[in-house]
């Protein structure tokens, strides 16, 4: 992540401060820093979120296009990720520079969606074979703060709760071709069901003990944790070691089964904040003026 | 993108004729629901290359077979077959990434043969990410220090992929290391294990490999490890598929153990491969 230059005496700070549960802006090990959450402020998007964890800023846009299936999957739908580190968020990302961690980003993203019930694939399916919704899903990353697996997924996981397919209907049979019909309600629409979307869940390893949600700095401090995809209850979807350092088997089994309880914990909060999102109705968009 | 302007690429509506294969609806419901069944055969309960379930494949290492290359080594585990090549340490090429540590650059390839649907001949998003999980591996194991502001290229090319390219990728780096005398606190040894429900398979092949398909169920999942045997550390950790802490508590006592017996081979060839040269060296003093 990004380049963060710490003295020894700094580092040693950490670390003690670790080991008695009290980190440097006194959280326990197993806080995580405030967020901030909206959706549904990107007017041309179907569905689109912004998630603020502390410091790590990111904008999630998804948009639906009709396409044809995969060959090998005529049956389903896609969804695509892009993430985009943008320059503003770390000065290491100029250029070319945040190319490596997006595409880490969106290949654990991918990995941890495609295992599972996460989604539903085959309801985005609208005539077999033919045609399929495709579920371009744009992550931006505005703002680098420490620990983007998790703010990303949070935010990618409330765009989708919102995330509006308008519902097409397949008219009769002209000869070989199909048609399409899109429905002229604008708000006919349907939504998917992501009670299961995994949340990523990273754990740093620090001294003897792991935090949850580290800061840029406590990234520094560590050199290897474990980036986990926690869905529904306690289920993992998929598991990645970060960082060059190594792991002692136990500490990883024990690091497994923290980061299901967190992700579970984590999963529950989020489907509840949507929830009472949806309810309160379309409020004035806050977006980021605030 | 960038795009291979040296090569003629194929026509765009090219696919592969594996897609033509005619769909038997009830070999889509087994495999579904009962992949227990296809994975294992007969009433001894073996895979289909009469392994046992908790049996690895039989491994073949030889170092040296890359004559311009500091340190190179070859694996055969089943039909998976790896090449690694090391060059290093030497000058790290951009100068502004001057560090007190020495670099690790990985680059990981599958041929465009090597695996059932043809691979590009650019590098594609998933072994770039394959490249990136074994550096951070190697990075664990190598002593960096010894060699600041220099870096060590290691290339992986993945000859013909039935399963467990990774795993193979590992040993095979960390064999091409030590016969580089790069200096290194340990081996790196890589295993795989695909786990079904009330079952684990060590070492699976592509058939047996976990898949993402719809509707998984539970204790679904592919584990890859890269374990280093002497320090008792994980420098490398890949699951993917449906799981909880528990099973994967077991999944990776297996894949320790394994480790375990499989670091005697590695050292073994290391050996020979130190005896060869000192035969060389011998001869060559003789020569003179």
């Amino acid at each position: 992540m990004a380049e963060i230059l710490l003295s020894e005496a700094e580092k040693a700070f950490i670390h003690h401060g670790v080991q008695d549960d009290l980190r440097c802006d006194g959280r326990t090990r197993l806080d995580y820093r405030p967020i901030i959450l909206e959706t549904g402020l990107v007017s041309n998007a179907s569905g689109s979120s912004r998630l603020r964890l502390a410091n790590s800023d990111v904008l999630v846009g998804v948009k639906v296009e009709l396409a044809s299936p995969l060959s090998e999957k005529p049956l389903e739908g896609r969804l695509e990720f892009f993430v985009d580190c943008s320059a503003n968020a770390t000065p290491e990302f100029e250029g070319r520079g945040g190319e490596d961690l997006a595409n880490e980003i969106c290949r654990f993203l991918q990995m941890s969606y495609m295992s599972g019930d996460t989604i539903n694939l085959a309801e985005l399916s609208v005539l077999t074979g033919q045609q399929c919704w495709v579920l371009y899903v744009d992550i931006l990353i505005l703002e680098c703060g420490g620990n983007l697996y998790d703010t990303v997924s949070l935010a990618v996981k409330s765009a989708l709760y919102t995330t509006q397919i308008p519902s097409i209907k397949v008219a009769t049979m002209d000869g070989d071709q199909p048609e399409l019909e899109l429905s002229e309600d604008p708000y006919d629409t349907k939504r998917l069901n992501t009670q299961n979307v995994p949340c990523l869940v990273t754990l740093m390893k620090i001294g003897n003990h792991y935090l949850v949600d580290p800061t840029p700095e406590e990234e520094c401090c560590s050199s290897s944790g474990v980036v986990v995809a926690v869905s529904g209850t306690k289920k993992i979807t998929a598991v990645r070691k970060i960082g060059s350092g190594s792991l002692h088997p136990e500490s990883l089994v024990s690091m497994l089964k923290t980061a299901s309880e967190v992700g579970t914990v984590v999963n529950k909060i989020l489907m509840n904040k949507l929830l009472e999102e949806e309810r309160a109705g379309k409020t004035q968009k806050v977006g980021f003026m605030r | 993108m960038p795009v291979d302007s040296r090569r003629l690429q194929g026509p765009e509506s090219a696919f592969s004729y594996t897609l033509l294969k005619k769909k038997d609806a009830n070999a889509e419901e087994s495999v579904l629901s009962a992949d227990l069944q296809k994975m294992l055969i007969g009433s001894n309960q073996v895979r289909k290359d009469k392994r046992k379930p908790t049996d690895a494949r039989p491994l073949f290492l030889r170092t040296g077979i890359i004559s311009q290359a500091k340190g190179s080594a070859y694996i055969e585990q089943g039909n998976t077959k790896l090449v690694c090549g090391v060059y290093g340490p030497r000058e790290v090429q951009k100068k502004s990434d001057f560090r007190l540590n020495g670099q690790l650059f990985c680059e990981f390839k599958f041929a465009p043969f090597s695996c059932q649907k043809r691979r590009s001949h650019q590098q594609d998003n998933e072994e770039l990410v394959l490249s990136g999980l074994l550096r951070e591996a190697l990075e664990a194991a190598v002593c960096l220090h010894h060699f600041p502001k220099a870096q060590v290229e290691v290339n992986i090319m993945v000859i013909e992929n039935d399963g467990s390219p990774l795993a193979a990728a590992l040993t095979c780096a960390s064999l091409a290391l030590a016969s580089a005398s790069i200096p290194m606190y340990d081996l790196v040894i890589g295993t795989a294990v695909r786990q079904l429900p009330k079952l684990l398979l060590l070492d699976p092949t592509k058939e047996e490999e976990w898949q993402p398909k719809l509707n998984h169920d539970e204790n679904n999942s592919n584990l890859t490890v890269g374990f280093m045997p002497s320090m008792q550390q994980i420098c490398a950790y890949v699951h993917e598929g449906v799981s909880n802490p528990e099973e994967l508590e077991q999944m990776l006592k297996l894949v320790t153990e394994y480790c375990l017996k499989v670091q005697p081979v590695v050292q073994l060839c290391l050996k020979e491969t130190i005896e060869k040269m000192l035969a060389n060296e011998g001869e060559n003093k003789d020569a003179e």
